[in-house]
């Protein structure tokens, strides 16, 4: 779609100190309806990993290196402590892992203390290491909560730190998931604009930042 | 230069939609006013505000390239020590710069004296790139301008060009708040110009702005954010949570973080200090600058960091004139002589001077009716007087 500016009858000669044309291809016809074109659907960027419950399934399924196995396996157990998910009450915690699927903070580390964590089910590795995936610890997910494509036996899938949901394929022994990004990538969020958002009292909010 | 009573098109608000021209009115009060507008002769453009638009943006970089080896000049900015490795990086890489707009004070007698550089954030860029321009072509079109009239106002074809020369992986994303309408069409105009420029672009709320593992600025999908547009200014990005990050994440900026150097208007004192005799470069003082004494009982002082006219006092004769309040100001001022607005039937124009790239690429009006020009300040659309 072109701008009704682009049909103006003949374009500014040349030698003027104007544009000659002036094209919109995004706002033309539109206006500000139109502007959410560029996002993303999150679903679009996924990427295959592989769900071991320890280094030794992940060592005789032979994808990575026993190598990998073993050191991303130590990197996710010295990680757990600090990164499970931390909950006031044993019934908080077991309404999203499970039943029996919880432990005392105290017994994994001194940060969790006074809290309720999950167990660590397990692992996730990228499939492969030009992936550059930080390995992540994950828990058990309570099964009525378990995603309308699973198939899993009995467990609801898992999920991570941050709550990324993770199912694998064909649930038994497969250690195969195609999984959004977002679910076994951490990031923080909204660390850009509070400051600004501290001036917005002045000249109103539809003049936003610039001048 | 003259004040026309031009009269509006008719359907201007029409045309307006149809171009994604969202923001003509904001909060209720007109913004876009098209019953007048100014008329230039050639010279008064060519001479009075392009070249000198071009040797002010030159002395800029100059300035800049000294900044940046010179911490005493960093602080005296307020530049937080922990920006100014990436301040320095930025230009040491010479991230490129797409556009800025010099404010002037000129009203046809005399030289224009620059006031300000908006180089980090500036907006009315779509107003002046494309609502304008298609003004200008209707009224020529309609017989209401004459044949040989002319605008000057390349900002369009100079931004697309500018977003295909730069280098980079072929993809921008865009960052501003998404619920100021303003800065949002502002950056929704920037992203149709990268599109045009063959990039591939996508919009970020800030708050969707993250920070992986790695240190990287990645979007809610974990795609690293390699090249950003952000309509944010520098010294509020410096003080959020991610400011330090910035030190390390891969993301290169647009603007690049050098231009917190010009966008301050501790650029004003030092601008006046390297060429004092300068045609267009009012005398300026820091404000704990004891040579603030010269300027007598008629200046403006202005606060370091701010926008739109925020918190700018105007005294002349010893009395204060005029005072915007606002919320800046906290981090020290900087006291320039007085050069008022034109009065034009009361009305009175700021010029905007366009550097897209290190080039003047247009121009832009902005008319208030007050002395301070500030964000209620109405856009007015000029045109070239044909010659002869």
């Amino acid at each position: 779609m072109s701008s009704q500016a682009e049909k103006a009858p003949n374009p500014a000669p040349r030698g003027s100190k104007r544009s000659e044309t002036v094209t919109l291809v995004l706002l033309a016809g539109a206006g500000a309806a139109a502007w959410g074109f560029a996002r993303i659907d999150p679903s679009q960027r996924e990427e295959d990993v592989l769900v071991y419950n320890g280094p030794e399934a992940c060592i005789s399924a032979a994808i990575r290196t026993s190598e990998d196995c073993r050191r991303d396996y130590a990197t996710v157990r010295l990680a757990y402590p600090n990164a499970a998910p931390r909950y006031a009450t044993a019934s908080d915690c077991e309404s999203h892992h499970g039943p029996g699927h919880c432990v005392t903070g105290d017994s994994v580390g001194a940060s969790a203390t006074g809290r309720f964590v999950p167990v660590l089910a397990g692992y996730i590795i990228g499939r492969t290491e030009e992936q550059d995936l930080d390995p992540q610890p994950i828990y058990d997910h309570r099964p009525s909560e378990a995603g309308p494509g699973y198939v899993g036996s009995g467990s609801g899938g898992y999920c991570t730190s941050w709550g990324g949901r993770v199912s694998t394929t064909s649930g038994g022994s497969s250690s195969f998931a195609r999984v959004a990004s977002s679910a076994v990538r951490p990031a923080s969020f909204g660390g850009f604009g509070a400051t600004g958002r501290g001036f917005s009292s002045h000249g109103g909010s539809a003049h936003g930042s610039g001048g | 230069m003259r004040r026309v009573a031009i009269g509006e098109r008719s359907d201007w608000r029409a045309t307006a939609s149809a171009n994604g021209f969202t923001f003509h009115t904001l909060e209720g009060d007109p913004y876009w006013d098209e019953s007048h507008a100014y008329a230039f002769t050639l010279a008064e453009i060519e001479q009075d505000i392009e070249a000198p638009s071009a040797e002010l943006h030159a002395l800029c970089l100059d300035f800049v390239g000294r900044a940046v080896e010179d911490e005493r000049i960093l602080a005296s900015l307020t530049i937080p020590e922990s920006a100014w490795d990436v301040v320095r990086s930025s230009w040491r890489r010479r991230d490129p710069s797409l556009y800025g707009r010099l404010d002037f004070s000129y009203g046809g007698e005399g030289p224009a004296k620059l006031l300000e550089y908006n180089a980090d954030t500036p907006t009315a860029l779509y107003e002046t790139g494309v609502f304008q321009w298609i003004w200008f072509e209707e009224m020529l079109a309609a017989g209401r301008l004459a044949r040989g009239c002319d605008q000057f106002n390349a900002v369009h074809e100079q931004l697309v060009a500018r977003l295909r020369d730069m280098p980079g992986d072929g993809t921008l994303a865009l960052t501003s708040y998404a619920d100021a309408p303003e800065d949002r069409g502002t950056v929704a105009y920037l992203e149709d110009c990268a599109r045009q420029a063959g990039l591939a672009t996508r919009f970020l709320d800030l708050a969707d702005i993250g920070l992986d593992g790695d240190g990287r600025f990645v979007d809610r999908m974990r795609a690293p954010i390699s090249r950003l547009f952000k309509l944010y200014p520098w010294e509020w990005a410096f003080a959020d949570a991610f400011g330090r990050a910035l030190a390390t994440a891969p993301t290169r900026f647009i603007e690049p973080p050098w231009k917190a150097i010009l966008s301050n208007k501790g650029l004003l004192p030092y601008l006046f200090a390297m060429a004092p005799n300068h045609p267009n470069l009012l005398p300026a003082y820091f404000e704990g600058d004891p040579g603030k004494a010269a300027l007598g009982t008629a200046f403006v002082k202005k606060p370091l960091l701010s926008r739109e006219g925020a918190n700018i006092l105007i005294v002349q004769d010893g009395a204060v004139l005029a005072h915007d309040h606002g919320p800046y100001g906290g981090e020290g001022h900087i006291r320039q002589a007085l050069a008022p607005l034109p009065s034009f039937g009361g009305r009175r124009p700021l010029v905007g001077s366009w550097i897209v790239g290190d080039t003047p690429a247009g121009l832009c009006i902005r008319e208030s009716a007050g002395p301070i020009t500030t964000n209620a300040a109405l856009f007015v659309p000029h045109y070239i007087e044909a010659e002869g």
